[in-house]
């Protein structure tokens, strides 16, 4: 039994009032994002049994605004990424609309990004970041994450995307807590894109 | 200043205060015995205005305690500029301003000192 199943079982059963925001219950929408016994986890990824304890504390995510219960709003969250343009950017603007052909990509190149597209958004980086609790404004290592992701992608043709992110509340901000990581149910490394960030900004 | 640049400039005076300050502390632990003597002579006043140690009475380690000056001075308060940022939770240009001020009046100050001390001007 997983947390989420806990907290479907106590809206069903017990509590018919409490807001809890979930989809897909196989950790790939990320919609579940709350902190469990005081770590970010996914509720649909925790099993209850491995937590190890009596009592479990379920709360929202921190460095949001809470909605209710624990359901909080992200959308700064995804307006920091937003205006990063965290997608594939390309000048070929007549290719893009008739598409004849596929973008090629080595395995190599491939290499470089692929640990950063698993990431599912899901704000748990966003949310364990000492960084953001500190100063709001910080862009938060899942933004920062996904435009190295299109910055390292060969395809990508964006300009300036560095000078987006050079800036106070950019990259230079990560004190490299490394809680960002820790905490991401995929596996991806935030904290490393943010380092190979900086060093492509001093480049 | 684009903030690549000011990040670059601590990152350049944190290595430099390695180096200036190692420079220091060789300076004083393996040239200069901590004897009577030279206690004696090093604080005797009546010839300079500021006690300085013999070691210390020539340009080029006059020239490295400068570097330890302005290295440290722009390394710390960067730091204490992003400290308090995250202290207050935003950016204050005043705050930055104010620090830019007492920063630069610590160099300016320690430079004369540092000259006066080894008799350069």
């Amino acid at each position: 039994m997983t947390v989420l199943d806990g907290l479907i079982y106590i809206k069903e059963n017990l509590d018919p009032t409490l807001s809890v925001r979930y989809s897909c219950r196989m950790a790939i929408c990320g919609s579940c994002g709350m902190r469990v016994n005081g770590m970010e986890v996914l509720a649909c990824n925790t099993q209850i049994v491995e937590l190890e304890k009596k009592v479990i504390t379920v709360e929202p995510m921190k460095n949001y605004p809470l909605i209710k219960d624990i359901v909080v709003d992200m959308s700064e969250f995804f307006v920091k990424q937003k205006n990063l343009k965290t997608w594939l950017i390309r000048k070929d603007v007549v290719e893009q609309e008739n598409p004849t052909r596929q973008y090629a990509q080595t395995e190599e190149e491939l290499e470089k990004i692929l640990q950063f597209t698993y990431c599912i958004q899901c704000g748990l980086c966003y949310s364990a970041c000492p960084v953001v609790s500190n100063l709001p404004q910080f862009l938060g290592p899942q933004a920062l994450m996904k435009l190295y992701r299109y910055l390292a992608d060969n395809r990508d043709e964006g300009e300036d995307r560095l000078a987006a992110v050079d800036k106070f509340e950019g990259v230079w901000r990560c004190h490299f807590a490394g809680s960002c990581s820790t905490v991401c149910p995929k596996g991806v490394d935030p904290a490393l894109a943010i380092q190979l960030l900086r060093r492509a900004a001093l480049k | 200043m684009r903030e690549r640049n000011v990040m670059l400039l601590h990152y350049a005076t944190g290595l430099a205060i390695l180096l200036f300050g190692g420079i220091h502390i060789w300076t004083l632990f393996f040239t200069y015995p901590f004897q009577g003597t030279i206690w004696e002579t090093t604080m005797r006043f009546d010839s300079m205005p500021y006690a300085i140690l013999p070691v210390y009475r020539n340009t080029l380690l006059a020239l490295s305690l400068l570097g330890l000056l302005v290295s440290t001075t722009i390394h710390a308060f960067n730091g204490l500029r992003i400290i308090l940022a995250e202290l207050i939770g935003k950016r204050n240009i005043w705050i930055e301003r104010g620090l830019f001020a007492i920063g630069a009046f610590l160099v300016i100050y320690g430079t004369r000192t540092i000259l006066i001390a080894h008799m350069l001007v």
